[in-house]
């Protein structure tokens, strides 16, 4: 009987904690937030921030160059790709991807946790937007999809699911805020 | 939850007043049809038809209700140009585009360190001039109102308070956001957050699905329902703009407003294989579609298909070199002597179609090469004594102004036959973006040219040059069609398409906005070509021809947004709505 009870004690802690690393996953301010294709998205992120008070820096085209990972507590990536967005900047698909990677890749070497967003929905699907998110998601600790964003293709379930990481999903963009509060604990 | 009480509020009062209408992306009724960019202001239409409006009276509805449902496109702000043909024969066409405020000059910009240049620009001493177009310097004088007012002293029965009612109600009681708003919005997000965070939905992008209101917009218009779109001009309101435009460092003053008016002229006219058509007088794009028409005419394009890429290449030829001499032939009449009369001759167009090779295509490096000599034929002389009088041509003026996908148009037809091809606009979408009382500024000044030996170089109260075109297509004193379009620099090749479509390729309407469009541009160097064609004819285009494709998605908004009508015989009526925008048509229920 004795046994039992340790094994099912063993079990039990087990399963919390099993439970525990799948429920409760949090991030520290301040962050850094940048935009992986230039939509207005990652600008919708920042009113998010800015509601919930969030401390986070929000810089659209940093490079890994420039990025000093000791400033911050974790890196956001609000992905959505816009031609005028990107010309506006002067550059192109290929070379804003090789921005961000580069950039994921300093944060994850310097031990931040990254979170990869998309917060335009459907409308925001394309190519080279899933091109991003496809380069980016190796370098995820957590996901914070629009529902809509997924409900096609399921495609940020399935990364979410393959590489065994947490996915938020919100209704509404300003639903963004829960999200925000809630692995922040504001 | 929400959603489905508006649903139901809206459903109760259209029939508890009776007014029975219904709307589909294509309708056919007997008793008048609207078709425009929006279903809710293509339903308020059909409630004007319905409760006896004529087609002026529904117009008028319609372009208010625009201002409600497609806030971004047009309103009043804004400006347009408007093409009416009435039962009784008469025709009108309303030009209500807006004009640069009187205090606009070179000299003046330059003292502001404002420029009509899409980027900063830098002068030998260092200073620099900031881009006027997304702030209040880049408004003109907006003109939708002065436009209402006229078409309804021309031509309208209804009073204008009456007409302006059910878009106060949509203000207030809200639409649901359909997916064009959400995208347009989503777009433009970074402007209007700047500009206007009022706008947004408590600082987000409204989201398809959404109940948008515009509680500002609301007052506005009851203010107006109470004293007449005079207002705006010589009264509160312009006072307001006035006073908005001081703060803001805008140029329109009350004194532009108050000297602002719409002129009434006639449509000018034009024929294509027995069709006649009505169209605008510069400055918009009247006569660009009567010359391209006018090469195609040369052309057995019905022993063609939509598709037969040697269709395509010489509709799109003879749609680039119409567009280089539209920048040079198309401006201001009150400002330049323009050879309209040379520019729609037929004989003309033989000169212009000896240009077309139809073994391969112009080189777009030398399009500006291609301008023609529409002077030679103001009197009506022919392409054979002008060609061996050898007359030099004028040196080309090139001014290379983006256009931008946005605007609005919409066709009405009532049951007695009475017509209106109305397209409106703010420019981009959302204007200058600076919004105020629920209207957003147009940024019309961006059309004039930083050129100053230009025929769009910049002169106080000038109106200036855009594509819009809306059109009016008659057989035997009946109407036919009713077409217009949105889409910037697109608009003439949507235009030619749609009526080459109809009436070489024997489409019906729904057809033929369906059908994948391609642009002829003299601004493009490609052959920019909406999805949907076959892969042979793309090859022969780009192989044998010589065209540098550039394939699009399908349906793309870029090519436009046409909500058209067609009429037949017997006087049935069909609306079709734009695939590509959320469009719809809309009749009285029969």
């Amino acid at each position: 009987m004795k046994k039992v009870s340790v094994v099912f004690f063993a079990l039990a802690i087990f399963f919390v904690g099993f439970v525990f690393a799948e429920e409760v996953f949090t991030l520290e301010q301040p962050a850094f937030i940048t935009s992986a294709g230039q939509s207005p998205g990652a600008l919708q992120m920042t009113v998010v921030c800015k509601m919930v008070k969030l401390d986070y820096t929000f810089e659209k085209l940093m490079t890994a160059d420039d990025f000093d990972p000791q400033a911050y507590n974790c890196a956001i990536f609000v992905v959505g790709a816009s031609g005028k967005g990107l010309g506006a900047a002067g550059i192109d698909i290929d070379e804003e991807t090789a921005r961000v990677v580069a950039l994921a890749q300093k944060a994850k070497d310097n031990g931040l946790p990254i979170v990869l967003t998309h917060l335009e929905g459907a409308a925001r699907r394309g190519a080279s937007s899933d091109l991003l998110f496809n380069e980016l998601s190796p370098f995820a600790d957590a996901l914070f999809i629009k529902e809509e964003s997924d409900a096609a293709d399921q495609m940020f379930s399935n990364i979410a699911e393959e590489k065994e990481i947490p996915i938020f999903f919100f209704e509404k963009t300003a639903d963004l805020k829960n999200v925000i509060s809630e692995v922040f604990g504001l | 939850m929400r959603k489905l009480f508006v649903l139901l509020v809206v459903s109760l009062l259209m029939v508890s007043f009776g007014f029975a209408v219904y709307s589909a992306p294509v309708v056919a009724s007997s008793k008048g049809v609207v078709a425009a960019a929006n279903s809710y202001a293509a339903e308020i239409g059909a409630q004007v038809l319905e409760m006896g409006g004529n087609a002026v009276d529904a117009a008028v509805a319609i372009s208010l209700a625009l201002g409600v449902a497609e806030p971004y496109a047009s309103g009043l702000g804004g400006e347009g140009y408007c093409v009416i043909t009435l039962a009784n024969g008469e025709k009108y066409a309303i030009d209500f585009r807006s004009k640069s405020p009187s205090a606009t000059t070179y000299e003046q910009l330059e003292k502001d360190f404002a420029t009509l240049s899409s980027r900063v620009q830098e002068d030998e001493a260092g200073n620099k001039y900031y881009p006027i177009q997304y702030n209040a310097k880049g408004a003109c004088v907006p003109g939708v109102l002065a436009g209402i007012e006229a078409a309804l002293d021309l031509a309208g029965t209804m009073d204008f308070s009456d007409l302006i009612e059910p878009s106060i109600s949509l203000a207030e009681n809200g639409m649901v956001v359909n997916e064009t708003f959400a995208g347009v919005v989503s777009d433009a997000y970074d402007k209007v957050l700047n500009n206007a965070p009022n706008f947004l939905n408590e600082g987000f992008a409204w989201e398809t699905g959404d109940i948008f209101t515009n509680p500002d917009l609301a007052e506005t218009y009851k203010h107006l329902q109470k004293t007449g779109p005079s207002d705006f001009y010589n009264g509160e309101l312009a006072e307001k703009i006035d006073a908005f435009m001081k703060e803001k460092n805008g140029y329109i003053t009350k004194e532009d407003l108050a000297n602002y008016e719409a002129i009434v002229r006639e449509p000018l006219e034009g024929t294509y294989r027995g069709y006649d058509l009505y169209v605008p007088y510069p400055p918009v794009s009247g006569p660009q579609v009567l010359a391209v028409l006018n090469i195609l005419e040369n052309y057995n394009l019905s022993n063609f298909t939509w598709d037969d890429p040697l269709a395509v290449h010489i509709i799109q030829q003879a749609l680039v070199l119409e567009d280089v001499d539209r920048r040079s032939f198309i401006s201001d009449p009150d400002f330049y002597d323009l050879p309209t009369e040379g520019f729609v001759s037929k004989e003309y167009a033989k000169t212009r179609m000896m240009n077309i090779d139809l073994s391969k295509a112009i080189d777009p490096n030398t399009y500006n090469d291609y301008l023609g000599n529409a002077e030679d034929y103001v009197d009506g002389e022919s392409y054979v004594d002008v060609m061996l009088s050898e007359a030099e041509k004028a040196a080309l003026q090139t001014d290379d102004i983006y256009e931008h996908p946005s605007t609005t148009h919409f066709s009405v037809i009532d049951q007695w036959g009475n017509a209106v091809a109305w397209t409106q606009t703010i420019s981009s979408f959302f204007g200058t973006s600076e919004y105020m009382d629920g209207f957003f500024f147009n940024n019309e000044m961006y059309n004039f040219s930083s050129n100053k030996s230009s025929v769009l170089a910049l002169e106080p109260n000038m109106r200036p040059r855009t594509t819009i075109c809306p059109t009016i297509v008659q057989k035997d004193g009946k109407v036919r069609w009713i077409i217009g379009t949105p889409g910037g620099g697109r608009i003439v090749s949507t235009i030619i398409q749609l009526l080459v479509d109809v009436i070489d390729f024997n489409m019906s309407i729904d057809e033929a906005v369906a059908t994948p469009k391609f642009v002829g541009y003299s601004s493009y160097k490609d052959l920019t070509i909406e999805g949907g064609y076959p892969e042979s004819t793309l090859a022969f285009l780009s192989d044998i021809l010589g065209h540098d494709v550039n394939e699009y998605g399908y349906p793309d908004l870029f090519f436009g947004g046409p909500n058209i009508i067609s009429v037949a015989e017997d006087g049935m009526a069909v609306g079709a709505g734009s695939i590509r925008r959320d469009g719809a048509a809309a009749a009285p229920e029969l």
